[in-house]
């Protein structure tokens, strides 16, 4: 079975990631061939302070809040991303035996994106503002053959959430559909999306299966973190992918666990 | 100020607006972004934007 795996930026914080869940990860890697793409948007926040550089956050019409992309923060985010984070995952990973393998957007030309022309925030007063679509961008196309080498001789790929625009330029991508398109490209099994709640909740309890079809009125109810999930899911269910499950990654043995449908919330056709 | 849909050429009657503001036309429901042309004054025109996904 093929399985790409989101690892949320709640489990990278600290000094080192979740022992059980690396064991687990060690364990099912043994069988199966894994792809892991990583978030971390708040330690870039934290490094872009620590160099001075403030970030601004923009509020959607929706209400969705999201980080203003300028080219100095795009050079940071690249660097935090690519830099710090891959190099503790993998070598993390390393540690446990895993033959991880760290790539951003640019290496083997992985993720190429489209900037976005223009944002629709809300500003002073309320007001509906269009402005600058910065250095984020959209994924147009993923190299699927290089991940395909690269687990036809046992590597484990770690990528980043950081494409490579059309003119070279560093855009930072969602980590939540960077999974969705990487997972369509080589066609997975199965998505799992690491977080840090149970699965996706409503009136306090975990809803165990929702169907790719129909999430439109689901989404109106859920917060807007759990909704890009969501949205990502069924991209890559549409994409060719079998199945994507939100669930926790503090448990333990959170990825068995969710393969054998014992926690978690399935999106599925 | 009256100011010209681009997409129904009715007319949108606003008492101020700024450069970026988006717009809807109650006519067509278009969304539209104030602009100013060359001369300075303002205009609209179809406002491109994105969904929710921007970034990390």
């Amino acid at each position: 079975m093929r399985i790409a795996i989101k690892m949320g930026g709640d489990l990278l914080k600290g000094e080192s990631l979740n022992t059980p869940l690396l064991e687990d990860l060690k364990s099912v890697a043994k069988e199966h061939s894994i792809i892991i793409v990583h978030g971390g948007g708040d330690l870039v926040t934290e490094m872009a302070k620590r160099l001075g550089k403030e970030q601004v956050f923009v509020i959607s019409p929706e209400g969705f809040k999201s980080r203003f992309t300028d080219r100095e923060t795009a050079d940071i985010y690249a660097m935090v991303m690519a830099g710090e984070i891959s190099t503790k995952i993998v070598g993390t990973l390393q540690s446990f035996g895993i033959n991880a393998v760290g790539l951003s957007g640019f290496d083997g030309g992985l993720l190429r994106a489209e900037r976005k022309k223009r944002l629709v925030v809300v500003g002073d007063q309320g007001r509906k503002m269009a402005i600058d679509g910065g250095y984020t961008g959209k994924i147009v196309s993923v190299n699927g053959r290089l991940l395909e080498a690269l687990m036809k001789e046992g590597y484990t790929p770690v990528v980043s959430p950081l494409a490579m625009g059309l003119e070279n330029e560093p855009l930072n991508v969602d980590g939540d559909r960077t999974t969705a398109a990487v997972a369509a490209a080589v066609k997975t099994d199965v998505i799992l999306y690491l977080t840090d709640v149970s699965g996706v909740l409503k009136d306090g309890k975990v809803i165990g299966k929702i169907s790719a079809l129909d999430v439109e009125g689901l989404l109106k109810e859920i917060g807007p973190g759990m909704s890009t999930k969501i949205h990502a899911a069924v991209e890559g269910i549409r994409g060719g992918v079998g199945k994507a499950i939100i669930t926790s990654g503090l448990t333990e043995r959170p990825l068995t666990g969710a393969l054998e449908g014992r926690c978690g919330t399935v999106i599925s056709l | 100020m009256k100011l010209k849909c681009p997409e129904c050429d009715g007319d949108i009657e606003v008492k101020e607006v700024i450069e970026g503001e988006i717009i809807s036309c109650k006519d067509c429901g278009a969304e539209l972004e104030a602009s100013k042309d060359k001369n300075g004054n303002f205009e609209l025109k179809v406002a491109e934007s994105e969904g929710e996904d921007w970034g990390e």
